[in-house]
């Protein structure tokens, strides 16, 4: 068994493609491409917020402490080129023809209209599909700021004081006592976020070597002389199975070590109070019941893919087989972020939600051992499981020679 | 000595397989399986060579693959020195050595290790790990390459380590399937030499092939399969008498034909 184990990790080692996908990726190229990402979405956000926005407004008269106030915002321009906006329409024209970014339409005078009993509607028109709704929010913060200035004038005319305004707009204001502390708020937000990126490198991890430990040596031609050597087939599924085990964990293993090197790092370079927050309240010994639990987890991984690769015939068939079993992973962590999702005795039974239900509440600090303790036995029993299977499975001729 | 007797192995048709089935094709086939081996009996003493013809689609390979224990007859016996090897088939693979065309070597390991792998996979000690593959090494002149990867090697090359790999653990039977298909004259040579090694040490070998002249020259004794059944098992000049010929050509479509028409 362990000469084949041996036998095997020798060989992937020497394999580029196999480094690739669990050394190099885990190591560089996804510490790069968050990086890349957090840069590129970073730089749209501030070039978003430093755009001059050209609007044009129709009756600004109606409310000229409002039209000023936008007249003087950094993130606005108004219109000076020579067509002429009369209408809701000729905004609309205006702003599909990219003469301006946005317009607004004020129907009626403000204060008028107030003293009418009224409520004035004001229009603003712009392409909300492209990413600058926050045009939206900045005008509608500005007319905020001009209603609540003509709601106090109003209510100052009718006798009430300023003082007592706020009790009688809002007679009842509802305040949150939130018992959760730190850790548990960041670990809510946190915790879910993290079994989504292991528990798929756990299946990564043994997905490609399986590939090529089963198909591979079909395609190969190597494996009917491995099963004319005198080993028994559970030792040759065993010494396999190990191998994927040990990628699977490795891969997942460098990718955290190598996710804390670049925080560390980012840290040391920037202050990131957020994330200084949010990682300091993980103990050492929560990532390693967070390891614990991910070990059966890879079990159940390398069996499976052991068991769909030396089913197919070749590596492309097997390449396809894995496929589905790579997006299936995703379904029982979404089962895990859904609302209401808690672990109990109940679903510290269904496979992969219950580990990441556990990771999340490892996060939080609240998690019951009892349940990981459960977790640990019941992915555990269904690894066994899944081994014995690849070892029947390694015993049946229609699979070998198919 | 290796007996072979009575041997019997079909295959359950697949949904495809019957989808497509075209009646009256092939005797072999009934509604659920495709008998491969019907009936295959012959053997092969110490120190002779014995050739498996027939043509594709015999199950000349299916015989061997269950000769080789990978796979498991459905009934018969095949006895290594008196052991029925269908009952303990880790004690077959430790009696054969198995080749085939098709054999392929772990490209990402050496030579070397790739032959030394199946040599500790019989569970030979280290020290004999090293002098056999240094005989065998000089033997097959393969001193020059068996520190390169083997995706590096040509094809002549392959099938060297090819033959080392089967014999590193020194089987008491030989089983070659096709072991000359597509390789070049000089490589062919390589393995026409090898069978005659073994056949000097006085091991067993039984190869398969479709070159009579290599029957011509190597072998003791002929079996011949079609259809899943043997239907000749007896010496090259028994063979030559059977088919009425003294051209093995001849003589193997003359058997073919007679059995047939029977």
């Amino acid at each position: 068994m362990f000469e084949v184990f041996k036998k095997e990790l020798r060989e992937l080692l020497r394999d580029k493609k196999t480094l690739l996908f669990v050394v190099a990726l885990p190591v560089a190229i996804f510490p790069l491409l968050f990086a890349v990402m957090a840069f590129i979405s970073s730089q749209a956000a501030m070039d978003a917020e430093q755009k001059v926005n050209t609007y044009a407004i129709i009756n600004g008269e109606y409310a000229q402490e409002f039209t000023d106030k936008v007249f003087y915002h950094k993130s606005f321009e108004l219109y000076k080129g020579a067509k002429t906006f009369n209408n809701i329409e000729e905004l609309k024209a205006g702003v599909i023809a990219g003469d301006i970014d946005m317009g607004i339409y004020l129907p009626s005078h403000a204060e008028q209209t107030l003293d009418n009993g009224e409520q004035s509607q004001w229009q603003v028109v712009f392409n909300d599909s492209k990413s600058i709704n926050f045009l939206f929010e900045r005008v509608k913060e500005l007319a905020k700021e001009y209603s609540d200035v003509l709601q106090t004038q109003k209510l100052i005319s009718f006798g009430i004081e300023e003082s007592v305004q706020k009790s009688i707009l809002n007679p009842i204001e509802v305040i949150k006592v939130d018992t959760a502390d730190k850790r548990e708020n960041l670990g809510e937000k946190i915790g879910g976020f993290l079994p989504y990126l292991l528990i798929p490198l756990v299946l990564m991890g043994a997905t490609y070597p399986a590939i090529d430990l089963g198909a591979g040596e079909k395609e190969r031609g190597t494996l009917e002389t491995l099963l004319l050597t005198p080993i028994t087939r559970t030792e040759l599924v065993l010494g396999k199975f190990i191998t994927l085990l040990t990628t699977s964990i490795a891969s997942t293993t460098i990718t955290v070590l190598s996710m804390g090197c670049w925080i560390a790092l980012a840290l040391a370079f920037a202050d990131l109070d957020f994330i200084k927050a949010a990682f300091s309240t993980l103990a050492v010994t929560d990532l390693l019941m967070i390891f614990v639990l991910l070990l059966p987890v890879a079990a159940i991984f390398s069996a499976l893919a052991l068991a769909i690769s030396i089913y197919a015939r070749t590596f492309k068939e097997a390449q396809n087989y894995m496929a589905p079993l790579s997006m299936g992973v995703f379904f029982p962590i979404i089962i895990s972020i859904m609302p209401n999702m808690e672990l109990t005795a109940k679903t510290a039974f269904i496979p992969v939600t219950n580990v990441a239900l556990a990771i999340k509440e490892i996060v939080k600090g609240t998690v019951d051992y009892t349940f990981v303790g459960l977790i640990f036995l019941a992915t555990a029993i269904i690894a066994a499981g899944l081994l014995a299977f690849c070892v029947k499975w390694f015993n049946r001729e229609d699979v070998l020679f198919r | 000595m290796i007996e072979v007797a009575g041997l019997k192995k079909k295959f359950k048709l697949t949904k495809d397989h019957k989808k497509n089935k075209i009646d009256d094709i092939d005797p072999r086939e009934d509604k659920d399986y495709f008998h491969s081996v019907r009936d295959v009996s012959f053997s092969c003493a110490k120190g002779e060579v014995l050739g498996l013809l027939g043509p594709n689609g015999a199950g000349k390979t299916t015989t061997l693959r269950m000769i080789s224990t990978a796979l498991k007859p459905d009934e018969g016996s095949i006895t290594i020195a008196g052991n029925d090897i269908v009952k303990k088939p880790l004690l077959g693979r430790k009696s054969i050595g198995f080749l085939s065309g098709s054999t392929g070597l772990y490209g990402r390991l050496t030579v070397k290790e790739n032959i030394e792998y199946f040599a500790k996979l019989h569970g030979m000690s280290k020290s004999d790990i090293a002098s056999r593959c240094d005989e065998l090494f000089t033997l097959l002149d393969m001193h020059k390459f068996v520190d390169k990867r083997a995706e590096n090697l040509s094809t002549g090359m392959k099938q060297k380590a090819n033959i080392a790999r089967a014999v590193v653990h020194r089987p008491a039977v030989v089983v070659l399937d096709e072991p000359t298909t597509g390789l070049d004259i000089m490589t062919t040579q390589t393995v026409i030499q090898f069978i005659k090694g073994l056949k000097a040490q006085g091991t067993p070998v039984i190869f398969s092939t479709h070159h009579l002249d290599e029957v011509a020259l190597l072998c003791d004794r002929v079996a011949v399969i079609n259809e899943g059944i043997s239907c000749f098992d007896g010496t090259v000049d028994e063979f030559k008498q059977a088919g009425n010929s003294d051209e093995l050509n001849q003589a193997f479509m003359n058997i073919l034909t007679e059995k047939h028409d029977v």
